[in-house]
């Protein structure tokens, strides 16, 4: 169709003729897709990356037995095949540690006479990464390796390395101590030993007192996930530890407001100052709009031709500035979160067709110029 | 001449100076509103973390090992040490007393409880004593209401709290659906020798073990443990700066001018070492877990608010540029004209330099009103809480609205500069 080839012809000329001016547009756009690129990626993965953050809280997932008949140590546990359950429901990031305690006298050879202490067995189920820095790691498996807390280390005079003897009726364990970075909390008084230890100790093969679950997730899934989990293991008790779960809900919401809010007025700027630039250029048309009336285009043509010019501006800015954009939001995301933020491939279509948009709404002010004469134009007059 | 010149200008074209005016003001708002939220966000969130209860744990310095699991202490009456309830009005003295959000004293005794509807046995508990919102006493005879409401917000009672100097209790949610309690209740609660009656006023859901206890007036929990005064652990919740390197350090260890600054820093390890200065024979922890999370998320998010604050910074410089460099451009016939009459390129910049700047004020001016009033909005929004307009934040303002027109309309001016007036004129 030869009309559309003088079109794109015209399209061309037009591009060719103005590089410098054409440049301005492009940096414009570009710069405005980066922005709203970079922006909304890091608005979406910090959401995401705030959810994980929040871990470094520890467990926010208590498995408990239900009936407990009475608030002894120990005194009621939970069969092994419910934390098998667990496992298997834990969703990716999620780590799951079950805890077998009971009170036994613990020695060392330093410590004149035994102390009356609370053993703490510990299996963890996955670990992916431990966020938290004094996060206490779980004696493996296959050492005999004790962690003493803070408190306990303190009272029974005891120095790293120092072999520690735990006994509980008849069943004794040795192991050797390390001792724990003090947290303030009620591990800084207990010794903790790998679960099969402690099950051997207190005579309880193949049972738990309880199970904490670290799970990320914003407050609702939390929420999905007890209600699926409680379904799933009638037998046990699942809550939410409140004291964290409320909290990580109420700054969720309140951060994610607040970025939501920013990022929104900065798009809404970003479009406001492309729009202003693109209608003073597109004001500065005037000559050219006169001209082509003049030897006979249509109106319409002739607008049809300024949009399309203008729709691939926006979308070489577009595709370029979103790009430059991901890149800008994942070293962002390295430098607020120490991790990189992934980069959403819903972001990039969103910017480039934000960006068409904004170039095709700004030169909407081309209609007015539909009226003009052409040779007011001509004598400079309008 | 020079002024008349500019009112002129202003005046001649009041569409177009409104036009660019409103961009600024648009661009310095957004600016504003920013900048106020991020400069009270850190304060906002503070607070909000608050929610996750007490950051600081104080004990007997010489204490037995506590037989303790999820914050419920096991041991006997008689074993441990215990502190001195009358001295707790001394931690509203410190220097950080207002950063002191509440504390509550809690002492755990092991108790028997026999209900009236059961018939049975009675059964064995803990009996958490502590205080529901009670009125301290401070040095300087004021009062201060603290207690269990503040430092553990996330307990949520059925019915009502027990007043803290009545025979009441409230009752965990396990035990209260084990043992068919329910609130007006009373229950029979004996240790050792001593027994006592308590009425029940609500249900307990704490997702903790304490939802397996009875909660009681930490008076009765004295009268049962026969420890008039007295009690075991201390909760405090603090508004803290979040810990850093500097923070870590050992305060003996250190020189006096760090003494200094450490002391001077709200760091929760700086309120832990004060609150040992006034209350004799107690150790003060850190909860690491609710203090570390706290600073690390805090950190976080005022990091990740300030680049959004200065992307808005970055788009309203750009528009704000843009729309004063195309307000140059326009006017090139002018310059040329004043050229042509004889007008040198300085006195043409100073003009058109003293237009900008004054409509940088104005708008600047007015952006700032704009701004407080979205800041106000969205903070009551998000936060419940409207930001307080900040001076600074208004220089800034000022000062930036001028720079980013001067700079914007730079560069058209220095090419204005050069214009051959005759051709400007011929309209080419």
């Amino acid at each position: 169709m030869p009309d559309r080839k003088m079109f794109w012809r015209i399209v061309r000329r037009l591009f060719a003729a103005q590089r410098g001016r054409l440049l301005v547009i492009l940096l414009a756009l570009g710069a405005s897709a980066a922005l709203t690129a970079a922006l909304l990626n890091l608005q979406v993965d910090a959401r995401d990356r705030l959810t994980k953050e929040f871990r470094v809280f520890g467990a926010n997932i208590i498995v408990a037995p239900r009936n407990t008949k009475s608030s002894a140590v120990g005194a009621v546990t939970l069969d092994e095949s419910i934390v098998e359950k667990v496992r298997q429901s834990l969703p990716p990031h999620a780590s799951a540690d079950s805890y077998l305690y009971l009170v036994a006298s613990v020695s060392s050879a330093n410590s004149s006479e035994p102390l009356n202490a609370v053993i703490a067995g510990k299996r963890t189920e996955r670990i992916d990464q431990s966020p938290w820095k004094s996060a206490i790691v779980t004696p493996r498996d296959d050492t005999n390796l004790c962690l003493v807390g803070a408190k306990a280390a303190q009272q029974l005079h005891l120095q790293p390395a120092d072999r520690l003897t735990l006994k509980n009726d008849k069943a004794e364990e040795t192991c050797i101590s390390e001792i724990a970075e003090a947290r303030g909390d009620a591990q800084d008084s207990q010794v903790i030993v790998n679960l099969d230890a402690a099950q051997r100790l207190a005579s309880l093969p193949g049972k738990v007192s309880l199970i904490q679950l670290s799970v990320p997730g914003t407050p609702r899934q939390i929420r999905e996930y007890i209600a699926a989990l409680a379904q799933n293991t009638p037998a046990a008790d699942v809550h939410g530890l409140r004291q964290f779960t409320d909290a990580e809900a109420k700054i969720y919401t309140r951060v994610s407001g607040l970025l939501t809010a920013t990022t929104a007025l900065v798009l809404a700027l970003t479009g406001l100052c492309v729009m202003a630039a693109m209608t003073n250029v597109a004001m500065e048309r005037k000559n050219d709009v006169g001209l082509m009336k003049a030897i006979g285009g249509a109106t319409r043509r002739v607008l049809r031709l300024f949009l399309a010019e203008a729709a691939l501006l926006g979308l070489v800015g577009g595709i370029v500035g979103a790009a430059a954009g991901l890149l800008l939001s994942i070293w962002l995301g390295k430098t607020v979160f120490g991790v990189a933020a992934r980069p959403r491939l819903i972001v990039y279509p969103v910017s480039v067709a934000l960006t068409i948009l904004v170039a095709i709404v700004s030169s909407y002010p081309l209609r007015r110029l539909a009226n003009i004469s052409p040779a007011s134009v001509f004598r400079g007059e309008a | 001449m020079f002024l008349r010149l500019v009112a002129d200008s202003f005046g001649r074209r009041p569409r177009r100076k409104l036009l660019t005016g409103a961009a600024l003001a648009l661009g310095m708002a957004v600016v504003t509103a920013a900048f106020s939220v991020s400069l009270d966000v850190g304060d906002r969130l503070a607070h909000e973390f608050r929610a996750l209860g007490a950051n600081l744990l104080i004990t007997p310095q010489a204490d037995s090992l506590p037989l303790e699991i999820g914050g419920v202490d096991y041991r006997p009456v008689n074993s441990g040490s215990y502190l001195p309830e009358q001295d707790l009005g001394k931690i509203k003295t410190i220097f950080w007393h207002n950063n002191i959000v509440g504390f509550a004293p809690v002492m755990e005794v092991p108790a028997e409880v026999s209900t009236a509807s059961s018939s049975g046995a009675p059964v064995k508990t803990t009996m958490v004593g502590t205080w529901a919102h009670h009125s301290v006493v401070l040095p300087d005879n004021r009062t201060y209401a603290t207690g269990m409401d503040q430092t553990n917000s996330w307990w949520h009672v059925d019915g009502r709290w027990f007043h803290d100097d009545a025979p009441e209790a409230i009752v965990g949610k396990s035990f209260a659906a084990r043992n068919n309690v329910k609130p007006g209740d009373t229950l029979h609660i004996h240790s050792a020798d001593r027994s006592i009656s308590l009425t029940v006023t609500g249900i307990l859901s704490a997702a903790g073990p304490e939802d397996d206890a009875i909660v009681a007036p930490l008076q009765i929990a004295q009268q049962l443990a026969n420890k008039p005064g007295q009690y075991r652990r201390l909760y405090v919740s603090a508004l803290t700066k979040p810990e850093d390197d500097f923070a870590r350090r050992n305060p003996t260890t250190m020189n006096a001018a760090d003494l200094e600054r450490w002391s001077c820093s709200p760091y929760a390890s700086s309120i832990a070492y004060e609150i040992k200065q006034v209350l004799p024979g107690v150790d003060a922890h850190v909860i690491r877990r609710v203090a570390e999370g706290e600073g690390s998320i805090l950190t976080r998010v005022r990091t990740l608010l300030w680049l959004a604050s200065f992307a808005a910074l970055l788009a309203a410089v750009l528009a704000v540029g843009a729309s004063s460099a195309a307000a140059v451009i326009e006017r090139r016939s002018e310059i040329g004209l004043m050229k042509a009459i004889g007008a040198g390129s300085g006195t043409i910049g100073f003009l058109l330099a003293a237009e900008q700047l004054l409509l940088a004020f104005v708008g600047g001016g007015v952006g700032y009103a704009l701004g407080i009033v979205l800041a106000r909005f969205l903070g009551e929004k998000i936060f419940g809480v409207a930001p307080e307009p900040s001076i600074l934040v208004f220089i800034v303002i000022l000062v930036l609205a001028a720079c980013v027109t001067l700079l914007g309309s730079a560069i058209p001016l220095h090419r204005a500069s050069r214009y051959e007036p005759a051709p400007i004129l011929r309209g080419e």
